[in-house]
C-alpha cells in the first residue's frame, strides 16, 4: 500500500511522528489560535494583563455582537455579499459560453486566443488601476458597489474562460459530436449536453471565485471612497484604527472578516482544491 | 429598495442576460441571417458555423478588452505623461524612478520577495504533504494547513499583527520572549533587514497550503514501483524523498513555483497593512499605492516594471502551456 501508514514503521519513527507533527502543526496554526483566544476574552481580562491564561470570563458572544453594534461592520458585510455574488455570477456564466467556444470550435485564431486568456491571467492588476479608476470616475460608477462587482467580474473572466476551456475540452468530444450528427442545434447541445456534466467544475470555479472577489483589498482601495461601498476587506482595517487598543474588538472584526471565505472552503473543500489544482496544474 | 433585493436583481439582469443573448443570438443567426432552409443550405449552415464561436466568445472578449486589454494600453501612454497628464514627458517618469533611492530599496526587497516566498512555500508545502501523506489523520492536518489560504491578504496581516505586536501583552512573539528569556519586548517590524522576512513569512504561511495541495496530489501519482525498488535496493527514507520523488514530481513544482513568483508580485497588502512601506520593507506594488492619486503617471510607471519583472516568468509559463498543447 502506498503511501505506507506510519503506524507500519517502527517504534521510535512512529511515536517521534506522532508526537511532533500536532506540535508543529499547533505551532504554524498558532496566530489563528491566539487571535481566536484573545476574540472571546472580556477587555478587564486584556486590561489586565491576562491574555495567553484561561479567560476570566468567556465574553465571544459580547465581542462579536459589539464588533457590529459599535461599527459599520455590518454594512461592510453586506456591500461584500452584494460585490461578491454577481461578480460569480456574470463571471462564470461568461466563461461558460467562452470556454465552450475554445474548447469545440476548430477555428484559426481559438489557440492564439486561449494564450491571450493565459496571459490576460498573469497581468499584474496594478497595470490596470490607473485607467480602470478614470473609467469608472468617468461613467458615474466610482465608488458603487456596481462599479467593483462589474470589474471584478470582467477581470475574473479571464482566469474563467481558461478553467472552462480546460475542463470543457477534457469532455469526450464524442458526446458532442454524435448529438451534432443527430441534428440537435448547438445551443440545445451547449445547454442540455455540455452544462450538466460540467457541474461539478462549474461549483469548483465559483468557489474559488468567491474567495478571490471577497478577499479582494486592492480593488476596494482603488475603486472606492467613501464608506459607504466599502467591503469587509477595506472596512475591516478602518474597524482597526476605531477599536484602536480594544484588541478583543479588533480579533473578532478580523476574524468576521475572514469567516465567510473560511466556511465557504470546508463546505466545499473537495471543490476549492480540485480548482486550485486545475487552475495550477492544467 | 433594500440592498438584497438590489443584489437579486442585479444578479438576474446578469446571468438572464447572458443566457438570453446566447440563445437569441443563436436564433437569430440559426433562422434570420444563415437561415437552414432554401436554395443556399449547405453553405448557409456553413457561415452559421463559422460565425457560431463568435457569439460565444463576445461577451468574455468585449469584458475582457474594455477592463483589461484597453487599460494595459493605457496605463502605457499615461506613464509618458507628466504628473497633470497634460504634457508628454516620454521615458521621464521612468527615468527619475530609477535614480530615487526608495523605488530602488523597493525593487531589490522585491526581487528578495520573488525569490524567498516561492522558495519557502514550495518548501514547507512539499514537506507538509510529505508528512501528512502517511499519517490516518493527514487529511484533517491538510485542511488546518490550508486554512489560511481561504484568508484575505489582509485579514491574514491583521491577524499576524497579534504575532507582531510590541505589547508583551498582545504580541505573540514578544510574550514568549518574555516568558521564557524575560527579554525586553522588541518590535520587529522594526528591525532593519530582517523585518522583510518577517513579513515575507506571513506570505509563506498563506501559499504553504496551495503548495502542499497540489505537490501531495503529485506525489500521489508517483508509480509505486520506483519506491519499491528504491527501498529493495536499501535506500534510506532521505535517499528516496530526494532522489525518487522529487526528480519525479519537478515538473509541478516547477508549475508550484512559478504560480506562487507571479502571485507574489502582486500582493500589496501585507506590507500596506503592516509597515505601509516603512522601516524598508516597501516593495514595488506598495510603493505604487503610495503614487496613487498623487502622480498617475509615476503610478503607471511603477506598475510597468511591475509588468517587465512578471514578463519572463509569464512568458516561460505560456510556453510550457503550449508545450502541454502539442
Amino acid at each position: 500500500m502506498f503511501p505506507r501508514p506510519i503506524e507500519k514503521a517502527g517504534p521510535g519513527a512512529r511515536i517521534g511522528y506522532q508526537l511532533l507533527l500536532p506540535f508543529v502543526l499547533i505551532i504554524w496554526l498558532l496566530p489563528l489560535l491566539a487571535i481566536f483566544a484573545t476574540s472571546i476574552r472580556s477587555g478587564a481580562d486584556i486590561n489586565a494583563g491576562n491574555v495567553f491564561g484561561w479567560p476570566g470570563e468567556f465574553a465571544m458572544i459580547e465581542n462579536y455582537v459589539a464588533v457590529f453594534t459599535r461599527s459599520q461592520a455590518s454594512m461592510y458585510f453586506i456591500n461584500s455579499i452584494l460585490i461578491t455574488v454577481p461578480s460569480v455570477a456574470i463571471s462564470v456564466s461568461l466563461a461558460c459560453l467562452a470556454g465552450y467556444a475554445l474548447a469545440i470550435y476548430r477555428f484559426r485564431v481559438a489557440l492564439p486566443l486561449f494564450f491571450l486568456f493565459v496571459a490576460g491571467n498573469f497581468v499584474p492588476f496594478q497595470i490596470l488601476m490607473v485607467p480602470v479608476r478614470d473609467m469608472s470616475v468617468r461613467v458615474g460608477l466610482y465608488d458603487t458597489i456596481a462599479g467593483q462587482f462589474l470589474f471584478h467580474a470582467a477581470f475574473q473572466t479571464g482566469f474563467c474562460t481558461l478553467f472552462m476551456r480546460n475542463f470543457i475540452k477534457a469532455l469526450p468530444f464524442d458526446l458532442i459530436e454524435s448529438a451534432r450528427i443527430e441534428g440537435v442545434k448547438e445551443w440545445r447541445i451547449f445547454w442540455f449536453v455540455v452544462l450538466p456534466l460540467v457541474r461539478p467544475a462549474l461549483a469548483a470555479l465559483a468557489v474559488l471565485i468567491f474567495t478571490f472577489v471577497w478577499n479582494d483589498f486592492f480593488w476596494a482601495n482603488v475603486l472606492t471612497q467613501g464608506e459607504s461601498a466599502k467591503p469587509i476587506t477595506a472596512g475591516v482595517r478602518a474597524l482597526n484604527g476605531q477599536f484602536v487598543n480594544n484588541w478583543h474588538l479588533v480579533s473578532a472584526a478580523s476574524l468576521i472578516a475572514a469567516i465567510p471565505p473560511v466556511i465557504m472552503f470546508f463546505l466545499m473543500q473537495r471543490h476549492f482544491i480540485a480548482g486550485l489544482t486545475l487552475g495550477a496544474v492544467k | 429598495m433594500s440592498p438584497i433585493l438590489q443584489g437579486i436583481i442585479t444578479i438576474i439582469i446578469g446571468v438572464g442576460g447572458c443566457v438570453g443573448y446566447f440563445f437569441l443570438s443563436n436564433l437569430i443567426l440559426d433562422t434570420l441571417i444563415y437561415p437552414a432552409r432554401g436554395k443556399n443550405i449547405a453553405s448557409n449552415i456553413r457561415r452559421a458555423n463559422m460565425v457560431r464561436p463568435w457569439l460565444f466568445l463576445f461577451p468574455a472578449i468585449f469584458a475582457l478588452s474594455l477592463y483589461l486589454v484597453y487599460p494595459v494600453i493605457g496605463s502605457f501612454l499615461r506613464s509618458l505623461y507628466n504628473r497633470s497628464g497634460n504634457e508628454f514627458i516620454g521615458l521621464q517618469n521612468y527615468v527619475e524612478l530609477f535614480a530615487s533611492p526608495e523605488f530602488r530599496t523597493a525593487f531589490l526587497n522585491n526581487i528578495l520577495w520573488a525569490l524567498v516566498v516561492p522558495a519557502g512555500a514550495t518548501a514547507f508545502g512539499l514537506l507538509a504533504a510529505q508528512l501528512t501523506d502517511r499519517l490516518s489523520w493527514g487529511n484533517i492536518a491538510k485542511s488546518l494547513i490550508f486554512m489560511p489560504m481561504a484568508i484575505s491578504f489582509v485579514g491574514a496581516s491583521l491577524i499576524w499583527k497579534f504575532v507582531y505586536a510590541y505589547d508583551a501583552d498582545i504580541g505573540l512573539i514578544n510574550a514568549i520572549r518574555a516568558g521564557l528569556f524575560g527579554s525586553e519586548p522588541v518590535d520587529v517590524m522594526q528591525i532593519p533587514f530582517w523585518n522583510n522576512f518577517f513579513l515575507m513569512f506571513i506570505l509563506v504561511w498563506i501559499q504553504t497550503g496551495f503548495a502542499m495541495v497540489i505537490l501531495s496530489a503529485a506525489l500521489r501519482g508517483i508509480p509505486e514501483e520506483t519506491i519499491e525498488a528504491a527501498i529493495i535496493d536499501g535506500a534510506n527514507p532521505f535517499q528516496i524523498f530526494f532522489k525518487i520523488k522529487v526528480p519525479q514530481i519537478m515538473g509541478t513544482i516547477v508549475v508550484v513555483w512559478t504560480t506562487i513568483t507571479i502571485l507574489v508580485l502582486k500582493v500589496f497588502d501585507i506590507v500596506y497593512t503592516m509597515t505601509g512601506g516603512n522601516f524598508g520593507t516597501e516593495i514595488l506594488p506598495s510603493y505604487m499605492m503610495s503614487f496613487m492619486f498623487r502622480d498617475d503617471g509615476r503610478a503607471t510607471a511603477i506598475a510597468f516594471v511591475i509588468m517587465l519583472v512578471v514578463l519572463p516568468v509569464m512568458v516561460w509559463n505560456i510556453r510550457q502551456a503550449r508545450a502541454e498543447q502539442r
